[in-house]
């Protein structure tokens, strides 16, 4: 679990510094700060458990299923030469880099694919897992979203639907303060978003956004009380939005934000805050401990050096594959607008 | 309107009893297949094209949703993902606009986006249309914001007979189509038909030709079709003979009949009872302009509802909407021009 924090801090990383490179365009949406979410939520899942990741979860695409093996071709998760490759927009992508960024997803990986209309994959989600249990199924569904999409009404109607039905979704928030340049309390009138829990009579769960142990005991409970049978949940992860909403945002963001609320909200780093935990625990030892150092570092100042080095060999061969995948043919813009013949 | 569908003695049906056939049909044909919207379970659906689905099928595939169009979209699409075949009623086509969002961006994107990985068997249908006193929210004709939107295919058929077969294709087609029925028609004597007793399916993109002329095209669908076709008879007393072509589905649309057509009377009028302004009328036009242009002895005309809602008392109504008197009138002057 550490190692996998270390993995989507270092793909955050080496993003940034891809595109500072100038080997990278587009728009990055980082996760810096949120990671404990990502890992602590999928770490327990199921293989065949579904999730809907957003913008600022692309670690979550090769995230999901990881635990049975990082080469496992068995794996039900995208590989890392995949997400890169959706990443660079190269024809290697699940998309075949058709629409942007996260906008990927995968039946055969189970992962819903995302729209830019935030919270709009939480009736998917639904509506999916209402087909599972007809299917005799089992699986439950990690739907991803931020504060600012609980005021979207497609929120209150795909959950109040999966409410009266009982289905195994479980609606993580990853309230990181700020939808874009709103604060929360200009989008959610209570001081927990878990608040909104109550009106559709299902847990309204709240997590430590910054313990990824935190966010496993939650999401967990979340999951059984989804796959028993009892129906949605709500997972509230308190955290803080690192940079800006998306990289073109990341100066504006330093001066739309007060100084002193950036470094409290960046103060509890997932990864000193995982680190520890295990020494407290006893499960690393002070030596192991003192070899990587990535926590509290941004983009430009964290370096390879304080990452182990599996991940960074990981993150590399994604790196590879994507640059050498070719583009797709332009004709395929016109393409797979409509099924053709049954 | 009752909510009761009685089958007429003749063995003839209607409208309303051919789209319900339809879907009991598919529902047997197909075990895969939900049914979901608003009060179409216990209620057998505002206009009763659901009755009895409930009872036959069960609850499990006979959804009675909340007032949540836009979540009925939504889950229909997360049902296609799960491999099932979704038919989505809008209780009036009116309210599909609080699904817009699911239907543009999720649902019609969907196979585009995973480079065909993942089909959308949804077939979103409703009443519409006007001339029945409905007002604003129960008129609606919005067959144009969906045509222009990439991925859906959109359907409108005139007869039981269209109904029948257009619906169950639609439930076979593999892509989500949006399906108007006009409501007017559902329970209309004057419409019923025999329907066959075997299985069969009509297929998207080939109009039907009403009735025969070689003096004028009128271009239609919908109920606006019959429109056209007394628009002829009268014209027929003075001397004008129209030929009448319901296209039955706008996308994808039967060019070829259109310009077959025009190729033999010179002359076109487009008649849609939705606003003019970006309507359909204006794209068939457009598609004419661009291709068959030489065909063409008079410039192209449009009877459409004004660039207005749908008001509600009849004078106000009737107004605004195309009628027998504009297209005759519309159909003199391009035989004159």
């Amino acid at each position: 679990m550490f190692k996998q924090v270390y993995l989507a801090r270092y793909f955050d990383v080496r993003l940034i510094k891809e595109k500072r490179r100038g080997r990278l365009k587009g728009t990055l949406y980082s996760s810096h700060n949120q990671e404990a979410i990502l890992v602590g939520a999928l770490f327990g899942l199921q293989s065949n458990d579904w999730i809907s990741p957003i913008h600022r979860d692309m670690p979550a695409f090769f995230l999901k299923d990881l635990r049975k093996g990082w080469q496992r071709e068995d794996r039900i998760g995208m590989s890392i030469e995949e997400v890169c490759a959706q990443v660079w927009g190269k024809v290697d992508s699940p998309g075949r880099a058709r629409d942007n960024w996260s906008h990927i997803g995968s039946r055969s990986k189970h992962i819903i694919h995302s729209t830019s209309m935030l919270a709009g994959t939480i009736p998917v989600a639904a509506g999916l897992m209402y087909a599972d249990r007809l299917n005799g199924g089992d699986a439950v569904c990690l739907t991803f979203n931020g504060e600012g999409s609980t005021a979207q009404g497609i929120f209150h109607e795909a959950i109040n639907f999966a409410a009266v039905h009982r289905l195994p979704v479980v609606t993580i928030i990853e309230n990181n303060q700020w939808a874009y340049g709103t604060p929360v309390d200009l989008g959610c009138p209570t001081p927990d978003v878990a608040d909104r829990a109550k009106g559709y009579g299902i847990p309204g769960f709240i997590a430590d956004g910054q313990d990824v142990f935190d966010v496993y005991d939650k999401v967990t409970a979340a999951v059984e009380h989804a796959r028993s049978g009892k129906g949605p949940s709500i997972v509230e992860c308190k955290t803080f939005r690192a940079y800006g909403h998306g990289d073109h945002d990341d100066d504006r963001a330093n001066k739309y934000r007060p100084q002193e609320e950036i470094e409290a909200g960046r103060a509890r780093d997932p990864i000193g805050v995982c680190r520890q935990t295990l020494l407290s625990l006893g499960y690393l030892t002070s030596a192991d401990a003192e070899t990587y150092h990535a926590e509290g570092k941004n983009a430009t100042e964290a370096t390879n050096e304080d990452f182990p080095p599996e991940v960074v060999e990981y993150l590399n061969a994604g790196i590879e594959f994507a640059l050498q995948s070719p583009l797709p043919n332009a004709e395929e813009g016109a393409m797979w607008v409509f099924k053709e013949k049954n | 309107m009752s909510a009761v569908a009685t089958p007429p003695a003749t063995g003839k049906k209607n409208y309303v009893t051919a789209i319900k056939e339809a879907l009991f049909e598919e529902m047997e044909r197909n075990p895969d297949m939900i049914c979901q919207g608003e009060d179409i379970g216990i209620l057998g659906g505002a206009f009763g094209a659901t009755e009895g689905l409930l009872a036959k099928y069960g609850s499990s595939r006979v959804i009675d949703m909340p007032i949540s169009e836009a979540c009925i979209v939504g889950s229909a699409t997360g049902l296609a993902l799960g491999g099932k075949t979704v038919m989505a009623e809008m209780q009036f086509i009116d309210f599909i606009s609080c699904g817009f969002d699911q239907i543009v961006n999720m649902l019609a994107t969907y196979h585009y986006r995973t480079a065909g990985e993942v089909n959308m068997p949804v077939v979103i249908r409703g009443p519409a249309g006007a001339y029945g006193g409905g007002a604003l929210y129960h008129s609606q004709m919005n067959e144009a914001w969906f045509c222009n939107s990439p991925g859906l295919k959109v359907i409108c058929p005139s007869t039981p007979y269209d109904a029948k077969g257009l619906l169950k294709g639609a439930l076979r087609d593999g892509n989500p189509c949006i399906f108007f029925e006009i409501k007017e028609l559902y329970r209309k004597r004057e419409v019923e038909e025999l329907l066959p007793e075997e299985d069969y399916v009509i297929p998207f993109g080939k109009a039907a030709v009403r009735r025969e002329g070689n003096h004028i095209t009128l271009v239609s669908y919908g109920q606006n079709v019959y429109h056209c076709l007394q628009a002829a008879s009268e014209l027929e007393k003075l001397g004008v003979n129209a030929e009448v072509i319901d296209i039955r589905t706008l996308v994808p649309l039967d060019e070829d009949t259109i310009f077959a057509s025009i190729a033999k009377t010179s002359h076109l009028i487009v008649v849609n009872e939705a606003p003019m302004t970006c309507g359909f009328a204006g794209e068939i036009i457009a598609r004419v302009a661009e291709k068959a242009f030489e065909y063409l002895d008079a410039a192209p005309m449009r009877i459409t509802r004004l660039d207005t809602p749908v008001p509600w008392v009849k004078p106000l109504e009737l107004f605004v909407l195309p009628s027998i008197e504009k297209i005759v009138q519309a159909a003199l002057k391009s035989i004159k021009y």
